[in-house]
């Protein structure tokens, strides 16, 4: 079973995408900050990393350079409720940038085509 | 400040460790390397900057940082970054990743950042480790008139030799359509095809394109995360890439030596030498500019049977040769030469001495070594092999950490 791993500081993100990918069949990881993420791509191994921007402490554009440097070629998904990241060159490192919405099905569709 | 020159932005690597130069990079950067009495190798990449009038440079260091931030302190503080310009040195910041750069696409890699704060709309990536003048303007023309994804900067080399070089293979309108890592049957150019086209390790990109290519390098694990290797066949094909021929007006190769091997360094500074020199230190018109010191004129005194004689040598400030005889060489300031000693074809870094009646021939002599009277160096080359590193070619070098005994 494929492992993702979904980091986010917001519970009920958390928990709504926990849900909807245990449903479409990948075992799902969860982290609430980026520090946490860090050591679990560190010591689990993932096939996938779902990652939001803003959190509190480090965010998600300092950490995911970090993720790459750990896990060269490890899958990463910018999850996130804002548009604007899109123009940091940081971001361009992500394989994919989803702005949050309700409609879960393009997220959905950029795992499905990177895993 | 020429228009184009406003987003640009200038990066210098210095950062390698020039294993090849080796004993002379021991304790040094590449760059940082003496070269032509006066300089240090980076000086004259920085002075075409200058004389291109590029005024925002990025120096990454990396092996040996030290060595190149002491000298761009004390020659190359002459930047006013309230005005916008500046010359930063910077060592690998580990913001992005816990590690050293691997190469130099990575070099750029890790300084996302950098390029975050300035976006600029074109990057020009430059080597610390170079001996060439050049107007980068020149070629910022030819990449902005070609809407080029990157441009290469290519010299024609005889295509024999080109068998040592990163060939360009190009067609009739100078884009790139491969690139060949020191190719055993080397393509020739289609309007001379006994010439070669050999990259120079200068590179201008659009900066866009440079962070998604740097990015996708980082990414792959089999890459050597180089510029060369990695990132202009990454791009060939999918990307507008260019070659600008570094020639004259005559369609004539113009002069850029890559200082990688010890015979290079050497052969180099024998360029800067005769009335007509291949490289020129004296050409009005492209003013190459390094530490200046206060040092009083040097000094020749011509004994009583032992008159001083000078040829074809370049001598710094400060030396004294008294009733020696120097030529085809390159002497840097403090340096003296005793009575009745012979130093030919040698390049004697700051502060050598050299004994009465010693005689020193094809060396390199770092600084502050003292060749002891009587001794000699370059004369018995088993006896030299003994005490010192001595290339292919016969060239000596007395690095200083050695005591000479007589």
């Amino acid at each position: 079973m494929k492992r993702i791993l979904v980091v986010d500081d917001d519970d009920a993100i958390r928990t709504l995408l926990q849900d909807e990918l245990t449903d479409e069949g990948y075992e799902v990881l969860t982290a609430t900050n980026a520090r946490d993420a860090l050591k679990m791509v560190e010591n689990e191994p993932l096939d996938l990393v779902v990652l939001d921007i803003r959190m509190p402490g480090m965010d998600g554009l300092e950490a995911l350079p970090r993720i790459l440097g750990m896990k060269e070629g490890l899958p990463v998904i910018l999850n996130t409720a804002y548009s604007q990241y899109k123009e940091s060159f940081m971001s361009w490192a992500a394989d994919a940038y989803v702005v949050k919405s309700s409609d879960l099905s393009e997220l959905k569709a950029k795992v499905k085509e990177l895993i | 400040m020429h228009p184009d020159l406003k987003g640009l932005t200038t990066i210098i690597m210095a950062g390698g460790k020039g294993e090849r130069l080796y004993p002379l990079t021991r304790n040094q950067a590449k760059p940082a390397i003496t070269f032509g009495g006066l300089y240090r190798i980076i000086d004259f990449t920085l002075s075409n900057c200058l004389n291109s009038g590029i005024r925002r440079i990025y120096v990454l260091t990396q092996y040996g940082g030290f060595s190149l931030d002491r000298h761009l302190r004390q020659a190359w503080d002459l930047m006013h970054p309230d005005l916008g310009e500046f010359i930063y040195s910077m060592p690998p910041q580990q913001i992005m990743v816990d590690r050293w750069y691997r190469g130099t696409a990575d070099s750029i890699y890790q300084n996302l950042t950098l390029l975050e704060e300035e976006r600029p709309r074109q990057v020009l990536i430059l080597s610390g480790d170079h001996v060439y003048k050049m107007d980068y303007l020149e070629m910022l023309d030819f990449h902005l008139s070609r809407d080029a994804d990157m441009t290469v900067a290519a010299v024609m080399v005889p295509r024999r030799e080109a068998g040592s070089f990163g060939v360009l293979k190009v067609d009739q309108a100078a884009a790139v359509q491969n690139f060949l890592e020191k190719p055993p049957d080397p393509p020739g150019l289609p309007e001379a095809p006994d010439f070669s086209l050999a990259s120079m390790g200068v590179y201008l990109f659009r900066a866009e394109v440079l962070v998604h290519e740097v990015i996708r390098d980082a990414k792959k694990k089999t890459s050597k995360h180089d510029f060369g290797a990695d990132i202009i066949p990454q791009m060939v094909g999918r990307k507008k890439v260019f070659a600008f021929n570094f020639q004259d007006a005559e369609g004539r190769p113009r002069y850029w030596r890559d200082i990688g091997l010890l015979d290079a360094y050497f052969k180099a500074h024998l360029d800067l030498l005769g009335a007509r020199p291949t490289f020129d230190l004296f050409d009005p018109e492209w003013p190459l500019r390094s530490l200046s010191l206060r040092l009083p004129p040097s000094k020749y005194l011509s004994r009583r049977g032992a008159p001083v004689s000078v040829a074809d040598s370049l001598i710094a400030c400060g030396c004294v040769l008294d009733g020696a005889a120097v030529k085809r060489s390159v002497l840097s300031p403090g340096v003296k030469v005793g009575k009745g000693a012979r130093v030919e074809e040698a390049i004697l870094w700051d502060r050598v001495q050299v004994g009465p009646g010693a005689v020193v021939r094809r060396a390199v002599i770092e600084d502050g070594v003292k060749v002891p009277p009587g001794f000699t160096i370059g004369v018995d080359r088993e006896r030299d092999a003994r005490r010192f590193p001595v290339t292919e070619e016969g060239l000596v070098v007395v690095p200083n950490n050695v005591i000479l005994e007589e």
